[in-house]
C-alpha cells in the first residue's frame, strides 16, 4: 500500500475517535472519562473543541490515540490463552479502570 | 421557602426512581434519600408494580470474597474509585453511573450481572467504613477487593490465581446465587445452558 494510503487510514482513524470521544464527553461527561482513561481536563477540551479544530488536529500520519496495555506483564496476563474469554474481559476491564488517567503534564 | 422544598423533593423523588430501576431495595432508598417510607413504598409499587421484598440487606462481607462475586465486585469497586477521584461525581451519582457501566460489562462479557445494586451499595459502604480495601495483585497490577488488614505482600489475585475448582465448574457458576436485577431472561437470545441454569434457580428464588 502506498504511504499516502496509511497515512489517509490513520487519518480517518483519528477522526473517528475524536468525534466519537467529543461525543461521549458532551452525553455524559464522567462516563466518558472512565471509557477514554482520561483526566477532567483533557475531556473538557475535547469536548468543546470546533468541528474544524478536530479535522485538523485529525489530519496527520501520526495515531492520536495511545494503546493503553503499554506494560508487559499486563499484557501478557491479557493474551493468556489458558483463560476463557469473559474472564480475560473482566480482567482486562478492571486493569484499565485501576490504570493512571491521560493527562496534562 | 415552600417553593424550594418542592423542587428539593422532584429531585429526591427523581433519585429514587433511577434507583428503583436499577434494583434499589427499600433500607437503601431510606438511607439516600430524604423521602418517607411510605411515599417510597408506593413509588416503588408504581415503577416495580409489586411489593418491595421485605427481609434484612445481604450484610456478609466474605460474599464479597468467593470467586466470581470477587471479579463482579472488583470490575464495580474500580469503576466507582474511577467516579469519585476522577469523575467529580457525588457518592450516589458515581454509585448510580458506576452500577451502569458495571452492568454494560456484565452483559458483554456474556454473563448475567453477580453484583446486585444493593449489594454494590453495601460493597461501597463496606469500604467506607474501612472494613474492606482494594489489594494489588504482585503479578498483573490490578486491584481487587479484599479483607481490609489482611498481608499485602505476595497478594496474587483471583484472576492470576483462580481457585483450583474455578474453572472446572464454570458452568454450574453460570447458576447465579443473587437474583438479577434486570430481566435478562426476556431477551431473545437464550443459550441452553443459560436456559438450563434459569430453570435450576427458579424454585429457589
Amino acid at each position: 500500500m502506498s504511504e499516502t494510503g496509511k497515512s489517509n487510514e490513520i487519518g480517518d482513524l483519528n477522526l473517528t475517535y475524536l468525534l466519537l470521544a467529543q461525543r461521549l464527553v458532551k452525553e455524559d461527561a464522567a462516563t466518558a472519562m472512565f471509557r477514554l482513561g482520561m483526566s477532567r481536563e483533557l475531556a473538557d477540551l475535547l469536548g468543546n473543541l470546533s468541528l474544524s479544530q478536530i479535522v485538523k488536529l485529525a489530519s496527520s500520519s501520526l495515531f492520536l490515540c495511545r494503546f493503553r496495555f503499554d506494560d508487559h506483564p499486563i499484557l501478557s496476563v491479557l493474551t493468556d490463552d489458558m483463560n476463557s474469554l469473559s474472564l480475560q474481559q473482566a480482567h482486562a476491564a478492571i486493569l484499565l479502570s485501576g490504570q493512571r488517567v491521560e493527562m496534562f503534564q | 421557602m415552600a417553593a424550594k422544598s418542592v423542587v428539593r423533593e422532584a429531585r429526591e423523588i427523581h433519585l429514587a426512581i433511577d434507583l428503583i430501576k436499577l434494583g434499589a431495595r427499600l433500607q437503601f432508598l431510606e438511607a439516600e434519600t430524604c423521602l418517607s417510607r411510605d411515599r417510597l413504598i408506593s413509588l416503588y409499587k408504581e415503577i416495580k408494580g409489586v411489593s418491595p421484598p421485605k427481609g434484612l440487606l445481604p450484610f456478609s462481607i466474605d460474599w464479597f470474597m468467593t470467586w466470581k462475586s470477587n471479579i463482579h465486585s472488583s470490575m464495580f469497586y474500580n469503576i466507582y474509585r474511577f467516579m469519585v477521584n476522577h469523575g467529580g461525581c457525588t457518592r450516589i451519582t458515581a454509585l448510580i453511573k458506576s452500577y451502569q457501566l458495571y452492568l454494560e460489562q456484565a452483559e458483554q462479557q456474556g454473563g448475567e450481572p453477580v453484583l446486585d445494586f444493593t449489594r454494590a451499595w453495601t460493597l461501597v459502604r463496606f469500604f467506607d467504613s474501612n472494613m474492606l480495601e482494594l489489594s494489588t495483585c504482585t503479578r498483573c497490577t490490578g486491584l481487587f477487593v479484599a479483607h481490609a488488614h489482611d498481608p499485602q505482600s505476595g497478594y496474587v489475585c483471583v484472576l492470576c490465581r483462580p481457585p483450583s475448582r474455578a474453572g472446572k465448574s464454570r458452568k454450574v457458576n453460570l447458576v447465579v446465587p443473587v437474583p438479577a436485577p434486570v430481566a435478562i431472561r426476556g431477551s431473545k437470545t437464550v443459550s441452553a445452558s443459560q436456559w438450563l441454569a434459569d430453570v435450576m434457580s427458579a424454585p429457589r428464588a
